[in-house]
């Protein structure tokens, strides 16, 4: 027996003009399948939403269409209308034809409306349903790093009720925390007690990491402490196990032991000058002191706090005469502005120079010679210590951690990629955070917001003890799996392993948990092993089906929901026009995008194919946007073997909230697809 | 695994050229791990012949099937409905398979739509490189598991030849590793460069049986 399908119309209370909808009712009914047509004005309010409930009681309805405004703001209300209505949540597929039809075109759009109702009826046919679960997890936290930013996330979470390990690589916690302690006034000792003290918290130092395995909920952990392993098991890994900083002179002169540095001449860091400032036996003050900074890096954030402290701290206690050597002075963290006019105030100088100045030790003293750019001269300086240049940079175990992690650095080798998703702490893998100077050179204020972050976020996913997901949304069929690895090595969330099923062969195992369901393995795995339930071959090929029937000249764009699908949406808003022959089929990344779908859509009648993803180095599911690109390449070069078209796929990066650029490419491309006779 | 690498399109739609009707049959082992002719494949590659022929405005049906092992008469008899539907077989599959399948359906043409290339093993995804030159007579044991036959551009025997690179890479692909500083560097962390001193006759190729087969004690 056919399945029965309702759909339902609404015409946003008056807000949908350009389509008649009786035309569009009409002909739909007799879609295969359509049981019934309902037209509202006010579906997504309580009364629509009662009538829909009744209707799709009454008529039995097994899938619903609802053909109204954008997914994006009324899919979960009408999901929540399914499930009120005894049908599964995921038995439905909308049609957006208010942004991407009505308030995107002029002039009337009914043709184009009954089009998308159709796509939408294909799909819908094909829809499983799926079930809802609640996984257990792991309530336990652990923290790598016994700095700052790892005993206060630790504080915090075993504050709001979850227990928490802190793991340390040094003997006893807040080794690196002292030179926090001049420039912010605190004094981390009372913290390392708190933290000593928490009857939630326990500490493991001369500690490490050395092998994970699992996801989140459920991470197993081993831990070498002593000679002896220990395997732990925790929800979620909080990394927080900070930065280094490195002198940047790299020649001669040498550092001398901070014992030499109060007799007279001397190079020192900022940490060993913050001792000499708070060490109550200095013999001589420095008369003359020079600082340099940000000439390697200057959006240096932590150099450029610690030399405005530091100088200041020792023009008001020792009265020295202080030169500061910089190229920028970029002052983007709170209250930096402030201590740079205070500074200035005080008799701080400042000298402006484009290159790093030359250093050399002359007469027992530090000669710096710099090119001041607003003097237009030479700048000699004679004094008696150089706070040199640091560079921030990331903490050394960085790298085989990232490795045991399965995560990725940025380009600098912090920890989190460069990805806007990301900020400001999670990872590509689900349960795993970033706190403070690991991820970034990070001023305090930053490091405290971190740390609620990563508290909130744990807190949310943790403390229940068990997360909602989708059963097997996203599923390796273990007959068809051949067990290549490939979705293995290409998932961005690290959320598939190999596991046996039935006690039998190892197939692909993909944890519901930890999948974020970007379906770059379903696009890539070539025995088309890997569902994922909504966007698998029949559900997409159905709507490119509904495409195909009316085509000619169409432009096929399978849009990422994350940046382009949200940037169509907005330019219906803005009522942006661009022409009527694109048809969007939304996607979950464009990474998602499968070349034999782009295929199929030529095959179809597809004069033009886009995929759409997010911007460069911005894609939610991290690798999504690249691989589509590879794929786009990768399909021109499948279709110029057997047709004579220019480049018939294209590749497009839009970000979600720009709109004129969503629909730059839509017209570009149309022209093109014109002037190539497509 | 064998790799393997679909054919130029030219020469596909050449050996397709004169059927209006074929069957598009890939393999679920070898070829569909090495990307060359698993079920997606199969699906490109049958979607890519539609295209061809419709813009050269002559008609084709393409079927698609795809089986566990090519290579085995059991599960490529499961094709016989299919293969009685149409004009020619465009395997997919290992030349093997190729074979197997032409053997089982005697009265059609099975054509290859692959070139067999080696024997190999994933780099990383989607390259992979060749491992072994099934010669028939293995000596990694001495070679620290690292096959100069293959290895090494000229498939020499008793060490480098005087072309190596600095940093160990071969004259011939300076992208490429030399076979026999792989080979000295893995014996030298076993402690057994005294192999290095060994000295291998050349293999004598021509005593290889052709055709190869290989019996089972156990069956």
């Amino acid at each position: 027996m056919e399945t029965k399908i309702g759909v339902f119309l609404c015409n946003c209370g008056g807000a949908i003009k350009n389509i008649d909808f009786d035309a569009v009712a009409k002909k739909v009914a007799k879609f295969p399948g359509v049981t019934c047509v309902n037209l509202s004005s006010n579906l997504c309010l309580e009364e629509g939403k009662e009538k829909m409930i009744s209707c799709i009681r009454e008529e039995h309805i097994e899938r619903t269409v609802v053909a109204a405004c954008s997914p994006e703001f009324t899919e979960h209300i009408f999901q929540e209308v399914l499930e009120k209505s005894g049908l599964n949540d995921h038995l439905m597929s909308m049609a957006n034809i208010r942004e991407q039809c009505s308030w995107a075109h002029e002039g009337d759009v009914t043709e184009k409306a009954v089009e998308l109702v159709k796509m939408a009826v294909n799909k819908v046919r094909f829809l499983q349903p799926m079930e809802k679960k609640a996984v257990p997890v792991n309530r336990e936290v652990l923290v790598v790093g016994g700095g700052f930013s790892a005993i206060n996330t630790a504080l915090q979470l075993s504050r709001v009720g979850l227990r928490t390990t802190i793991l340390e690589k040094e003997a006893a916690l807040g080794a690196g925390t002292e030179k926090l302690e001049s420039f912010y006034g605190f004094y981390p000792s009372s913290m390392v007690s708190a933290v000593e003290g928490g009857r939630n918290i326990e500490i493991l130092t001369s500690a490490q990491m050395t092998a994970v395995e699992g996801n989140i909920g459920d991470f197993g952990v081993r831990i070498r402490k002593g000679g002896e392993e220990i395997s732990r098991k925790y929800g979620a890994i909080v990394i927080a196990t900070g930065y280094k900083t490195e002198l940047t002179l790299d020649s001669e002169p040498k550092l001398r032991a901070e014992d030499e540095a109060i007799s007279g001449i001397n190079i020192v860091s900022q940490e060993q000058f913050c001792r000499m400032l708070r060490n109550p036996s200095l013999k001589t003050e420095p008369k003359t002191i020079g600082f340099m900074f940000d000439f390697s890096d200057e959006n240096s954030r932590f150099p450029t706090l610690a030399t405005l402290n530091n100088a200041l701290a020792a023009k008001k206690k020792w009265g020295s005469e202080i030169y500061v050597f910089y190229k920028s002075v970029k002052v983007d963290s709170e209250g930096v502005e402030k201590l740079y006019q205070e500074a200035r105030d005080y008799g701080v100088v400042f000298l402006r120079s484009e290159i790093s100045p030359t250093i050399t030790i002359k007469n027992g003293r530090v000669k710096i010679e710099a090119k001041d750019v607003f003097l237009g001269e030479d700048v000699i300086l004679a004094c008696d210590i150089l706070v040199a240049e640091e560079l921030y940079l990331p903490a050394e175990e960085t790298e085989t951690l990232s490795s045991l992690l399965n995560i990725r650095v940025d380009s600098r080798g912090f920890y989190q990629d460069e990805n806007v998703h990301l900020y400001p702490v999670s990872s590509e893998r689900k349960g795993i955070f970033f706190v403070g100077g690991c991820r970034d050179d990070l001023d305090l204020g930053r490091v405290l917001t971190d740390i609620s972050s990563v508290v909130i976020n744990v807190h949310e996913l943790l403390f229940s003890g068990k997360i909602p997901v989708d059963v097997e949304r996203v599923k390796a069929d273990p007959q068809k799996c051949v067990a290549c690895l490939t979705c293995i090595r290409v998932c961005p969330h690290g959320a598939i392993q190999l596991v046996r099923a039935d006690n039998s062969k190892e197939v692909a195992g993909i944890s519901d948990l930890a999948c974020d369901a970007c379906g770059i393995c379903a696009a890539i795995c070539p025995a088309k092993a890997i569902k994922f339930q909504g966007y698998r071959d029949e559900e997409i090929l159905a709507q490119i089906e509904a495409i195909g029937e009316s085509s000619n000249g169409r432009i096929v764009a399978f849009c990422c929901e994350h940046s382009a699908y949200p940037a169509a949406d907005l330019a219906g808003k803005l009522r942006l026009h661009y022409p009527e022959n694109l048809r969007v089929i939304r996607v979950p990344c464009a990474g998602q995008v499968d070349v034999f779908h782009i295929l199929k859509a030529f095959e179809k009648g597809a004069a033009t194919v886009l995929v759409m993803g997010c911007e460069d180095g911005a894609c939610h599911h991290i690798t999504g946007n690249i691989r589509a690109k590879e794929r786009v390449n990768y399909c021109n070069m499948l279709l110029k073997e057997v047709r004579v078209d220019d480049r018939p796929v294209a590749m497009f990066n839009v970000s979600p909230n720009a709109p004129y650029k969503f629909v730059r490419a839509v017209n570009e491309i149309t022209k093109i697809t014109k002037e190539s006779g497509r | 695994m064998i790799i393997a690498e679909r054919k130029p399109m030219e020469e596909i739609k050449q050996l397709i050229a004169p059927y209006k009707k074929v069957l598009v049959a890939g393999c679920g082992t070898c070829v569909t791990v090495c990307w060359a002719g698993g079920e997606k494949e199969v699906a490109v590659l049958a979607s890519q012949l539609r295209l061809a022929r419709s813009a050269e405005g002559s008609e084709i049906s393409v079927l698609e099937a795809t089986v566990e092992r090519q290579c085995e008469k059991e599960m490529v008899v499961e094709l016989e409905d299919k293969v009685a539907e149409v004009e020619a077989v465009l395997s997919l599959a290992c030349g093997s398979g190729v074979q197997t399948m032409a053997e089982m359906f005697e009265d059609k043409p099975v054509l290859p739509a692959v070139n067999t290339t080696f024997i190999g093993m994933p780099e990383k995804e989607g390259l992979w490189v060749e491992m072994c030159g099934a010669c028939g007579d293995c000596f990694l044991d001495r070679t620290g598991g690292i096959c100069p036959i293959v290895r090494c551009a000229k498939g020499l025997l008793n060490g480098p030849c005087g072309g190596t690179r600095r940093g160990g890479k071969c004259e011939i692909d300076p992208e490429k590793d030399c076979a026999w500083v792989l080979i000295y560097r893995r014996l030298e962390k076993q402690g057994r460069l005294d192999l290095m001193r060994k000295y291998y006759e050349p293999k004598n190729y021509r005593a290889v049986k052709r055709p190869g087969k290989v019996q089972a004690m156990q069956a």
